[in-house]
C-alpha cells in the first residue's frame, strides 16, 4: 500500500543527499582547499530550494511519503503539513548560512569532520521534522546527539571542552532515553505510533497518559534548553567555536524543542489547567533564571547562551498558555529567535576571529572598527530585547497577549521583568564590546570577512522584514502551522502594530533599562561592569556565588551523588573485569602462542600430523559402523 | 555435465591456449586478453542472476541455480584477480610468461568442476586446479614462494590419493560415478566408508583444522593477488564445494548423524583454533590465513547439520567469504605495495593516506564479523539458525562466541594497520592506483548490496535446494 | 595363487626400492617395474584395457620422462647431501605393517566383496565408452594437458631467468 507520489518524493531530498554527501565529505582527503564548503554549501542550498518547494505545495492535504521497513507498514512515515514544511524551511535555511559562515571560523577542528557533521545533522534535524512516525523521529533526533558530543568534542583540546562534551552527551542522552520511555508508553496506550493517528483522538493526562507526557515534556525542554535542564549550553558555549553555537543551540536545537512541544502539548494531547500552569510557569521561571545569570557574565558566547535559555523561556510560555494568540506567539518567537541568537553568535564569531579574545572585559570600541558586524549586533539585540518594529517586539506582544489572556498576570509580570534585564544586559554588552574606548592590542582590528558578514546581514535583515512586515511570516508561516495542529485561530488578528496598553508598558519597560544601565554605568565607572550592582546585591550576591559553584544545576548535584556511588561500583567493576578481560585474554594469548607454534616451518612435521589425523578421522569412523 | 553451461568453461581454456602465440614482448596483448574474457563471462553471468532475481523466472534458462551462482563467484574472483595483476608489479623479476594462461587455465577448471555432474570429473578438475595453483604460487620468485608451493603439494597430495580410493570404492558399489545414480539408491556401509573418505580427502584441500598446516605458510609465502585467488576462490570450490555437493546428496536421503557429528566437531575445531591464533599474528597475509581457515569452519558446521538450511547457510557464506577474503587479501596486496612490508608492527596509521583501502578494508571485515546490514550478518545469522534448529545449541553458542574472536582480531589488524598517527617514514607514500581499487571497491560494493537488499536475494538460494 | 603371490611380492619390493634407492636413475627403473607389475595383476584381474593403458603411460611414456628430466639434472645430483633415516628403518615398518594388514584387512575385503555390484560383462565396447558417456573426459585432458604445459612453461622459464 503505497501512497507515494511524484511530489512526495520531494520528502527525501533534504534528508538523503545531505546524508550522502556527509560520507563522500569524508572520503575527500583533507588535502583539497575549499571543497568541502562548496559541496556543503551546494548541498544546503539544495536542501532549502527542496523546502520552499514543499511548503509551496502544501495546500489543504499534508502530503505523505511512507516506505515499509523491515515489514511494518508505516515505519518510516514523512508527512509535510504547514508546520513541518515551516521548520524545514527554518533548518534549512539555518543550514545554508551556518555552511556560508563557517568558511572562516578558524577552531573548528579537523574541518572534514565538522563537515560531515553539519550534513548529518542537517539530515538528522530534516528528518525529525519531517517524520509522522515518532519512532522514526526519535532516530532522527538522537542521532543528533551523538553529532553534538562529537562537534564539541572537536573544537579543542583539554580538560575543559571534554568535561563540557560529556555534560553535553550525558544531559542530553538521558532526555533522549526519557523521550524514549514516553514515545513508547504513547505507542502503547494508542496502539498506533503514527502522530497522525494520535492526534484524530488525541490523549488526554490520566495515568500512563501524565508519565508520557512529562517524559516527552524532559526530551522536548532538554533539546530546547529550559530550566532545569539547561546547563549543557553555557558550558558548551565557553568551549566551542562560533558556527556550532550559532548553528546548534541557537538555532537547529530550538526549533526542533519548541517543534516536538508544540505537537505533543497540542497535537497529540489535550491538556488540563494543571499542566498548562506548570508549562508557563517552567517558561517564567527560565526567563528569569537565566537572564539572571547573563547579567553577570563576562564572556561574550556564554552570556549570550544565557540568554538564548531565557528566550526558550518565552517560547515555552507562549505554548503553554493553550490559546491561539499565546501559540503564535510561541512559534512566531521561535523563529525570530533562531534569526536573531545566529546573527549575535556570528557576530560573536566575527569578534572572536578579528580580535582573538571573547573576554567583554578586554574588548571595546570595535564600532569603528568593524561597522557592518556592529550595526547588526545592534539590530540583532535590539530584536532580542523586544524593541519595536523589529520581530522580537511583535512575538513578544502576542506571547504577553496570550498569557494576559489566560489569566495567570504573575507570569506576565516575570515575562516584563525578563524583557527589562534582557535590555539592561544587552545595553551592557554592546556598551562594552562596540561602544566606549578601545584597548591598545585592538586598534586595527580589521572587518571580518565576506562569508561571515554575508550570513550575518541577511540574518539582521531578516530581523528587519519579519518586524516590519510582521504580516508575511504569520500568514504564511505561523497561521497554516496553527491550523494544521488544530488550533482554531477564529477571528483574531495575529498581526499589526496596535498602539494599545502593551505599547505602553514597552516604552516603560525601555525607560527602565536605559536607566538601570546608565546607573550602573555611573556606579562602577567601565562599561563591563555595569551590572554590578545587581551582582553585589545583598542576597543575589549569595545566590550568584552559590549558582557559579554549580548548586543549582542538576547536572552537578547529580554528579555529586553519582560520584559516591561510582567509587563502589569502581570496585566492584574491577572485579568483574579481571574475571572477563584479563583472564580470558590472558587464557587466549598463551592458546594462540601455542598453536602458532604447532606450526613447525618443516613440512615433515606438517605431514605427520596429517597422517596422524587421517588415521584418527578414519579410526572413528570405522567405529561407528554407519549409523 | 550440464551442457548448457559448457562454455563458460570452454571460452578461458582457448584464450589460454591462444595467449603462448602472442611474442613475448606484446604483453599488454596478453593482459587484454585475459581481461576481456573473463569480463565478458562476468557481464553474461551478472546478466543472468539478476534477471533471475529480478523476474524470478529461471526455468527457461537453466535448471541449475548452484553452478550459476558458483560460476559468477568464480569469475567474479577471477576478474578481479586478473584485472589487479594487471596492474600490480612489484618486483621486476616476477614471472608472467605463463601467469594468465594458468589463471585462465585454472578458471576452467574450477568452471568444469561445478559444473560436472559425476565423482571422477570432479576428480580431474581438481587435479588439474591443484597442479596450476602449485605454480601460481611461485609467481614471484622468492624462496618463500617455492617453499610454500612445495608444502602445498606435499601436504594436500595425500588428499588426492584419498579422494581416488574413495571414488574407486564408490564404483565397485554402484559401477557409476554419477550423483544422480548415487543419491537415490540406498546406502550401505561401503558408500558411507568411501563418501567418508572423499570427504576427507576434501577438507583436507579445503585447509580445514586438523589439517590446516599447510594454509597460512601458502597464503603468506605466494605472490599477493596469487593469495587472494587462492583464498578466495581456488580452497573453495577445490575443497569445500564438494563437500557441500556430498551434503546435499545425503540430505537428501536424510543420512548420516555420526558423520555430522564427526563435521561438526571439525568444523569447530577450525573456528576456534582460526580465531584463536589469528588474535597474535604479526604478519597480515597470516592472520588472514587463519582467518580463512576459521571462516571455512563456519560453512562445515553450516554444512553438517545436514538440514536444507544449513546447506543454504553454507552456500551462502561460501559466497560471501569468496568476496571478504578478496577484498582484504588485495587491500593487503595495495598496501604492501605502497609501503613494502605487511608486518603489522611496522604499519601505522594509513587511513590518512589511503582512504578508500582503510574504508573497503572496514566494510569487508564488518561483514567478515557478521554486523548488520551487511550480508556477512545473513549468511552467519543462517548458520546459527540452522546448528541451533537441528538441535545442536553447544555449537550454535560456540559460534556466536567466536564471532566475537572474529571482530576482536579484525579490529586489532585495522587499529594496528590504518588507524593512529602516520609515522615519518610513511610519508609520501601514496593510495593505491585506482585501477588497483577498481576490483576492491566492485566487490565491497556486491557484498554491501547483498547484505541491505537480502530479502530479494534469499528466494533464489532457496531454489539451489530443488 | 603362488602367481599372484609372486606378483605382489615384485609390487611392493619395486616400491620399497624406489624410494630407497640412492640414485634417481635407480628409482625411475622400480616405478617401471613396477606399472609393469600393476599392469600384469590387471590383466589377470581381467581388465584388458586398463592394463595396456597402465603399461603403455605408467611403464611407457612416465618412465620416459623421468629418465629424461633425471639425466638433465645429472651434474646436480652428486652436490646434495641427504639427511636419510637409517637404512633399516623403513624395511622394517614395511614389514611390521604387513604383518598388521596381514591380520586386519583380508576380512575387510572380503566385507567388501559382498558389496559388488558390478557387472564386467555389460562392458560397452572401447569407443563407446571414451565418446559416449564419458566425452568430457576430452576436455578434462585437454584442461589437464594446457595446465601441466603452462606449469612447466612458468617455472622453467624462470629458472633459465636466473641463470643469465
Amino acid at each position: 500500500m503505497n501512497t507515494n507520489t511524484n511530489i512526495s518524493n520531494l520528502i527525501l531530498i533534504p534528508i538523503l543527499i545531505p546524508f550522502i554527501s556527509a560520507f563522500l565529505i569524508l572520503l575527500i582527503s583533507e588535502k583539497t582547499k575549499y571543497l568541502k564548503e562548496v559541496l556543503s554549501i551546494a548541498v544546503a542550498l539544495l536542501c532549502f530550494i527542496a523546502s520552499i518547494t514543499l511548503l509551496r505545495l502544501v495546500g489543504e492535504n499534508p502530503i505523505i511519503y511512507q516506505i515499509p521497513w523491515l515489514g511494518y507498514r508505516e515505519m518510516m512515515a514523512f508527512r509535510v503539513d504547514h508546520l513541518s514544511a515551516f521548520l524545514l524551511f527554518a533548518v534549512s535555511m539555518f543550514s545554508t548560512l551556518i555552511s556560508i559562515y563557517a568558511i572562516s571560523v578558524k577552531n573548528k577542528g579537523y574541518s572534514k569532520i565538522f563537515y560531515f557533521l553539519l550534513l548529518l545533522t542537517q539530515s538528522a534535524a530534516a528528518g525529525s521534522v519531517l517524520s509522522d512516525n515518532l519512532i522514526a523521529m526519535l532516530f532522527f533526533w538522537e542521532s543528533m546527539v551523538v553529532f553534538l558530543y562529537v562537534y564539541i568534542y572537536i573544537s579543542g583540546e583539554g580538560y575543559a571542552v571534554r568535561k563540557a562534551a560529556l555534560k553535553t552527551f550525558l544531559i542530553n542522552g538521558i532526555s533522549d532515553i526519557a523521550m524514549m520511555i514516553g514515545i513508547v508508553i504513547v505507542g502503547y496506550i494508542s496502539d498506533t505510533y503514527l502522530m497522525s493517528s494520535i492526534s484524530s483522538n488525541k490523549l488526554i493526562l490520566s495515568g500512563w497518559g501524565t508519565i508520557a507526557y512529562i517524559m516527552l515534556l524532559i526530551g522536548a525542554l532538554t533539546k530546547a534548553g529550559a530550566f532545569p535542564f539547561h546547563t549543557w549550553i553555557p558550558d558548551a558555549a565557553l568551549n566551542s567555536n562560533a558556527a556550532f553555537m550559532a548553528y546548534i543551540p541557537a538555532a537547529i536545537d530550538k526549533l526542533l524543542g519548541i517543534y516536538f512541544l508544540a505537537r505533543i502539548s497540542i497535537y497529540l494531547y489535550s491538556l488540563n489547567t494543571t499542566m498548562q500552569v506548570i508549562l508557563m510557569a517552567i517558561g517564567a521561571i527560565t526567563i528569569l533564571v537565566a537572564v539572571m545569570m547573563a547579567l553577570v557574565q563576562s564572556d561574550y558566547k556564554r552570556l549570550l547562551s544565557y540568554h538564548a535559555v531565557s528566550q526558550t523561556g518565552y517560547m515555552i510560555l507562549g505554548i503553554g498558555t493553550l490559546n491561539p494568540i499565546g501559540i503564535a506567539g510561541g512559534l512566531f518567537h521561535m523563529i525570530n529567535h533562531a534569526s536573531y541568537k545566529s546573527c549575535l553568535f556570528m557576530t560573536s564569531g566575527a569578534v572572536e576571529r578579528e580580535t582573538g579574545t571573547n573576554d567583554i572585559s578586554k574588548l571595546g570600541g570595535l564600532f569603528s572598527r568593524m561597522p557592518v558586524t556592529a550595526i547588526c549586533f545592534i539590530v540583532a539585540a535590539a530584536s532580542i530585547s523586544g524593541i519595536a518594529p523589529f520581530n522580537g517586539f511583535f512575538s513578544k506582544e502576542l506571547v504577553y497577549k496570550g498569557t494576559l489572556a489566560s489569566g495567570w498576570t504573575l507570569f506576565f509580570y516575570a515575562a516584563e521583568l525578563g524583557s527589562i534585564l534582557t535590555l539592561a544586559s544587552f545595553l551592557k554588552l554592546g556598551h562594552s564590546v562596540f561602544f566606549g574606548s578601545c584597548p591598545e592590542n585592538l586598534k586595527d582590528t580589521k572587518e571580518a570577512p565576506y562569508s561571515m558578514i554575508i550570513p550575518m546581514i541577511l540574518l539582521a535583515a531578516i530581523c528587519i522584514v519579519f518586524g516590519f512586515g510582521a504580516d508575511i511570516p504569520v500568514s504564511k508561516f505561523i497561521e497554516p502551522s496553527l491550523s494544521s495542529l488544530g488550533v482554531v485561530v477564529g477571528n483574531i488578528e495575529l498581526a499589526g502594530f496596535h498602539t494599545d496598553s502593551l505599547f505602553i508598558i514597552f516604552l516603560v519597560v525601555v525607560i527602565i533599562a536605559v536607566t538601570n544601565h546608565i546607573i550602573g554605568f555611573r556606579l562602577s565607572g567601565k562599561a563591563y561592569k555595569s551590572s554590578d550592582h545587581i551582582h553585589h546585591a545583598p542576597v543575589l550576591k549569595e545566590t550568584y556565588a552559590m549558582a557559579d559553584k554549580g548548586y543549582f544545576d542538576i547536572y552537578e548535584i547529580s554528579r555529586y551523588i553519582f560520584a559516591y556511588f561510582a567509587g563502589i561500583m569502581f570496585k566492584v567493576d574491577r572485579f568483574f573485569d579481571k574475571l572477563i578481560d584479563d583472564i580470558p585474554s590472558a587464557i587466549t594469548r598463551w592458546a594462540s602462542e601455542q598453536l602458532s607454534r604447532l606450526q613447525s616451518a618443516s613440512y615433515r612435521v606438517s605431514m605427520f600430523f596429517i597422517f596422524l589425523f587421517i588415521a584418527i578421522y578414519l579410526l572413528y569412523l570405522g567405529g561407528i559402523k554407519w549409523q | 555435465m550440464a551442457i548448457d553451461l559448457i562454455s563458460y568453461s570452454l571460452v578461458p581454456l582457448f584464450a589460454a591456449l591462444i595467449i603462448p602465440f602472442i611474442p613475448r614482448k606484446h604483453r599488454r596483448i596478453t593482459e587484454i586478453i585475459a581481461n576481456i574474457t573473463l569480463l565478458s563471462g562476468i557481464i553474461n553471468l551478472g546478466y543472468v542472476i539478476i534477471y533471475y532475481l529480478v523476474l524470478n523466472d529461471y526455468t527457461s534458462y537453466t535448471s541449475d541455480a548452484f553452478t550459476t551462482l558458483m560460476l559468477f563467484t568464480i569469475y567474479l574472483v577471477g576478474m578481479a584477480i586478473t584485472f589487479f595483476s594487471t596492474y600490480y608489479e612489484v618486483e621486476k623479476d616476477t614471472n608472467f610468461s605463463s601467469y594468465y594462461s594458468l589463471i585462465l587455465v585454472s578458471v576452467s577448471a574450477m568452471c568444469s568442476l561445478v559444473m560436472s555432474r559425476d565423482f571422477f570429473t570432479l576428480y580431474i578438475f581438481m587435479e588439474a586446479l591443484s597442479v596450476c595453483s602449485f605454480a601460481l604460487i611461485t609467481s614471484d620468485s622468492k624462496t618463500f614462494s617455492i617453499e610454500a608451493a612445495i608444502k602445498y603439494f606435499f601436504l594436500t597430495f595425500p588428499a588426492s590419493v584419498l579422494i581416488i580410493f574413495g571414488i574407486s570404492l564408490l564404483m565397485i558399489n554402484y559401477g557409476t560415478f554419477d550423483f544422480d545414480t548415487i543419491k537415490f539408491t540406498s546406502m550401505n556401509f561401503l558408500t558411507f566408508v568411501s563418501l567418508s573418505f572423499i570427504i576427507l580427502g576434501f577438507l583436507i584441500k579445503a585447509g580445514i583444522v586438523p589439517f590446516h598446516f599447510w594454509t597460512p605458510d601458502v597464503y603468506e609465502g605466494s605472490y599477493s593477488p596469487v593469495s587472494a585467488y587462492m583464498a578466495g576462490i581456488v580452497t573453495k570450490v577445490g575443497g569445500i564445494y564438494a563437500i557441500i555437493k556430498i551434503v546435499m546428496l545425503l540430505s537428501s536421503y536424510g543420512f548420516g548423524s555420526n558423520l555430522s557429528k564427526l563435521l561438526l566437531f571439525t568444523g569447530f575445531l577450525s573456528v576456534f583454533v582460526g580465531a584463536i591464533a589469528a588474535t597474535v599474528q604479526k604478519n597480515m597475509k597470516r592472520m588472514l590465513a587463519y582467518s580463512s581457515i576459521s571462516q571455512m569452519g563456519y560453512i562445515i558446521l553450516a554444512a553438517a547439520t545436514f538440514s536444507p538450511i544449513g546447506i543454504i547457510a553454507a552456500v551462502f557464506h561460501l559466497i560471501n567469504h569468496a568476496t571478504f577474503k578478496t577484498v582484504l587479501f588485495l587491500n593487503s596486496a595495495c598496501v604492501e605495495k605502497s609501503t613494502g612490508t605487511t608486518n603489522m608492527d611496522e604499519l601505522k596509521g594509513l587511513e590518512h593516506r589511503m582512504p578508500w583501502t582503510s574504508w573497503t578494508s572496514i566494510i569487508a571485515l564488518f561483514s567478515t564479523a557478521g554486523l548488520p546490514p551487511l550480508s556477512g550478518f545473513w549468511s552467519k545469522l543462517l548458520i546459527i539458525l540452522a546448528l541451533w534448529q537441528s538441535g545442536h545449541i553447544f555449537y550454535a553458542v560456540a559460534a556466536l562466541i567466536a564471532s566475537v574472536f572474529t571482530l576482536a582480531y579484525f579490529t586489532i589488524m585495522q587499529k594496528k594497520v590504518f588507524f593512529g598517527k602516520l609515522p615519518e617514514k610513511f610519508n609520501d607514500i601514496k593510495e593505491a592506483k585506482y585501477q588497483l581499487l577498481i576490483p576492491v571497491v566492485v566487490i565491497s560494493l556486491i557484498i554491501i548490496f547483498t547484505g541491505v537488499f537480502f530479502n530479494r536475494v534469499f528466494p533464489y538460494f532457496e531454489r539451489i535446494l530443488s | 595363487m603362488i602367481f599372484y603371490l609372486l606378483i605382489y611380492f615384485i609390487i611392493v619390493v619395486a616400491a620399497a626400492m624406489a624410494i630407497m634407492s640412492k640414485k634417481l636413475l635407480n628409482s625411475a627403473v622400480m616405478l617401471a617395474l613396477l606399472s609393469i607389475g600393476i599392469s600384469i595383476l590387471l590383466f589377470a584381474y581381467n581388465a584388458p584395457w586398463a592394463a595396456v593403458f597402465e603399461l603403455s603411460v605408467c611403464a611407457g611414456l612416465i618412465t620416459v620422462l623421468f629418465i629424461s628430466a633425471v639425466s638433465l639434472v645429472k651434474n646436480d645430483e652428486d652436490a646434495l647431501k641427504e639427511k636419510r633415516v637409517k637404512y633399516t628403518v623403513f624395511p622394517l615398518m614395511l614389514v611390521g605393517f604387513a604383518v598388521i594388514a596381514s591380520i586386519f584387512v583380508p576380512e575387510y575385503f572380503a566385507n567388501l566383496f559382498q558389496f559388488a555390484s558390478f557387472n564386467p560383462s555389460n562392458n560397452p565396447p572401447l569407443g563407446d565408452m571414451i565418446w559416449l558417456y564419458r566425452g568430457f573426459d576430452i576436455i578434462g585432458q585437454i584442461t589437464l594437458l594446457a595446465a601441466s604445459i603452462f606449469v612447466i612453461k612458468h617455472i622453467f622459464t624462470k629458472e633459465t631467468k636466473n641463470e643469465h
